[in-house]
């Protein structure tokens, strides 16, 4: 009996030896592989995005391979400002088309985040969609004028301002949620405010990108002219080239300039005031955060226009009126 | 004693047996499961997004829901797929004072595109250094053509000739440039547009239009004074008419962005262009498209014509009072 056990003994020591060794392999293989032991825990689209970015960088290796000379950024890039665009928007016939191809620029911009503040009492389902589907970093506020503050139908466009409120909204968001704790700097960043009727180029971003205060640069189209601009001499900004006021203290229009995140949040009364006569919107918020020679001329010395004040025609509506006073109007369960 | 001697070595020898099975279980099994239940239930993630790789939905107790996209986003056209259809977009073009404009963020939309080819034909005797640079500067597959339609002199100034619909001659141009350099035997797919350089275009219209067999068509927001204009679609999925108010008995009463055409039939009849001369307003495309496709060929797109990828915007034209006679602003910074 007693041999039967050291021998059992020593089957066991055996087949402990055994087992331990194939655990050891089997470590070293999982090892050589990435552990994707949280997979299961990802939901679904997660697994599906991830995997459709890994395919793309994929077909951009194999792109690098085949000779492009084109300079790659680094997908991993150093540290970028966060650009905050603020846009108000209300609803209208063209506002869905005028946001889509606004939010077709905003995606070539890395690191921008979007403020779209409505026009309205509450959020719209048009908006909130179409910033779902738009794969941008957004924030969707909404603020809505006073009916006295409110443009009416056939009023001159110039009568009263416009996205005052929407704008001030913004900003207030912005100052609550990046509020710097007490001591510290406060982050970086960009705040700019973007029209959703305008044409912005890319480059504009890479420009107002390293903002320290308060960044200016040509508009194109506005001011009854083929462009504005501040005209720099010695680096700095001596005076304005506008042909329309150019005695107010910021003769730019709401598309000339950009404000670092810091100004902002240090300047927590600084707003747009509503009651400021026309035109003067702009200086009205700038007044209080910076003054001529502090502001940074960007676009090569002023002198390229990178962002154009256009305006999207009404769209005319004769035969819709008309089908719809017979009760014959188009669907309007098809979103415009 | 033997016998509890045996049970230490009966343990001995199941303990790592039993450890390791339930540890290769764990890992080998939940990730099984979790991809059955995936499985066909992938939800339609729009197009639009190549590049991007959405994070996380913070669900919200919070008002305000951010969505943290984590992927670089590039500003080249994706790369060229040997698989996908090429989108040959022909945009005619002339100068005005938003034109950069135009063209700036028509530029921006395409570079989302991928295998898109624009042709820009301008209006213009010779291509001018502000669409020759731009054009460079986007990074886009592109062709520069440009014809100058001809001016009519015998009106008071500048105007051009008033019978030929403004961009005929362009877009004929590169209609014809398609047929001389792609050969009709050839196997390359292409699908042809129409994109006028001032109308606003969803990502997802292109992916629609890639499937084009023939000629494919949709709905178009702001086009003759309705909020959108679209073909009329049976529930077999056929066009049997317009729904549009003016002249709706046209043969194609459809605009020029709510149609593509297959390059294939393009090359195989050569014949087929724009009418240049004698066309009454409203019937430009049909003068194309009739000699290309009789009604029930056509396909309809965008959920069989109930949804709108394309409006029909129109930029107004600026307000230049400031420039007095002689030109306030510098002449030479190009706006």
């Amino acid at each position: 009996m007693a041999t039967r056990m050291r021998l059992k003994l020593k089957t066991v020591f055996v087949l402990y030896f055994m087992v331990s060794l194939m655990g050891l392999i089997y470590a070293l293989m999982q090892l050589g592989q990435r552990c994707d032991c949280t997979e299961h825990d990802m939901p679904k689209d997660r697994i599906i995005s991830r995997l459709r970015g890994e395919l793309h960088s994929l077909q951009e290796q194999t792109r690098k391979l085949e000779a492009t000379k084109q300079p790659e950024k680094n997908p991993a890039a150093p540290f970028l400002p966060t650009i905050f665009v603020i846009t108000p928007t209300y609803a209208r016939l063209v506002q869905k088309a005028e946001l889509t191809r606004l939010m077709q620029t905003f995606l070539h911009v890395p690191q921008l985040h979007w403020i779209v503040v409505e026009d309205s009492p509450r959020k719209t389902a048009l908006v909130t969609d179409l910033l779902k589907k738009s794969g941008l970093v957004y924030t969707h506020l909404h603020f809505l004028t006073a009916k006295d503050r409110k443009l009416q139908e056939g009023d001159p466009s110039w009568l009263k301002p416009r996205g005052v409120e929407q704008r001030n909204e913004g900003l207030r968001w912005l100052r609550e949620d990046r509020r710097a704790p007490p001591g510290e700097d406060g982050q970086q960043g960009v705040v700019y405010f973007a029209d959703d009727d305008n044409t912005y180029s890319v480059q504009l971003f890479t420009e107002m990108r390293n903002t320290q205060r308060v960044s200016v640069w040509p508009v194109g189209l506005v001011g009854g002219m083929k462009y504005e601009r501040p005209v720099v001499e010695g680096g700095k900004v001596v005076r304005f080239h506008t042909g329309w006021r150019p005695s107010r203290p910021f003769p730019m229009d709401m598309a000339g300039f950009a404000v670092s995140l810091r100004l902002v949040l240090t300047n927590p009364e600084a707003c747009f005031d509503g009651e400021a006569p026309m035109g003067f919107l702009e200086s009205s918020f700038l007044k209080g955060l910076v003054t001529m020679d502090e502001l940074e001329p960007k676009a090569d010395d002023c002198t390229k226009v990178l962002v154009w004040h256009t305006r999207t025609e009404k769209p005319k509506m004769k035969r819709e009126d008309a089908l719809q006073a017979q009760g014959l109007g188009s669907d309007p369960a098809v979103e415009v | 004693m033997p016998k509890r001697r045996d049970i230490l070595a009966i343990v001995l020898i199941v303990l790592p047996w039993t450890l390791l099975i339930t540890v290769w279980h764990q890992s080998a099994i939940a990730p099984l499961l979790a991809i059955h239940k995936d499985d066909g239930v992938e939800g339609k993630r729009e197009a639009g997004g190549q590049a991007q790789d959405s994070k996380e939905y913070c669900a919200s107790d919070k008002d305000i829901v951010e969505v943290v996209r984590t992927e670089y986003v590039y500003t080249r056209p994706p790369p060229w797929s040997d698989v996908l259809p090429t989108i040959h977009i022909i945009t005619p073009t002339y100068s005005r004072p938003v034109q950069k404009a135009e063209l700036t963020r028509l530029a921006n939309t395409f570079l989302h595109v991928a295998n898109l080819h624009w042709i820009l034909v301008e209006d213009s005797q010779r291509r001018t250094p502000l669409v020759t640079r731009l054009l460079r500067e986007t990074g886009l597959n592109y062709t520069h053509l440009n014809v100058e339609t001809p001016r009519n002199y015998k009106l008071r100034g500048d105007t051009r000739d008033p019978r030929i619909p403004r961009g005929t001659m362009q877009r004929n141009l590169a209609l014809r440039w398609l047929r001389e350099t792609f050969n009709a035997n050839s196997s390359q797919a292409g699908i042809v547009y129409f994109a006028d350089d001032d109308n606003t275009y969803s990502l997802e219209l292109f992916e629609e239009m890639r499937s084009t067999l023939k000629v494919s068509v949709w709905p178009v927001a702001f086009v003759g004074g309705l909020r959108y204009e679209s073909p009329k679609v049976n529930a077999a999925g056929k066009v049997y008419g317009w729904k549009t108010v003016f002249d709706p008995h046209r043969p194609f009463a459809i605009d020029m962005a709510g149609f593509a055409i297959n390059l294939r039939l393009i090359l195989f009849k050569p014949q087929a262009y724009f009418k240049l001369r004698g066309v009454k307003g409203g019937y430009q495309e049909s003068s194309l498209l009739r000699e290309l496709v009789t009604l029930s060929d056509l396909e309809p797109k965008a959920s069989n014509c109930t949804k709108i990828l394309v409006w029909h915007t129109r930029t107004e034209k600026p307000v230049l009072v400031n420039e007095g006679k002689k030109g306030f602003t510098d002449p030479n910074v190009e706006i």
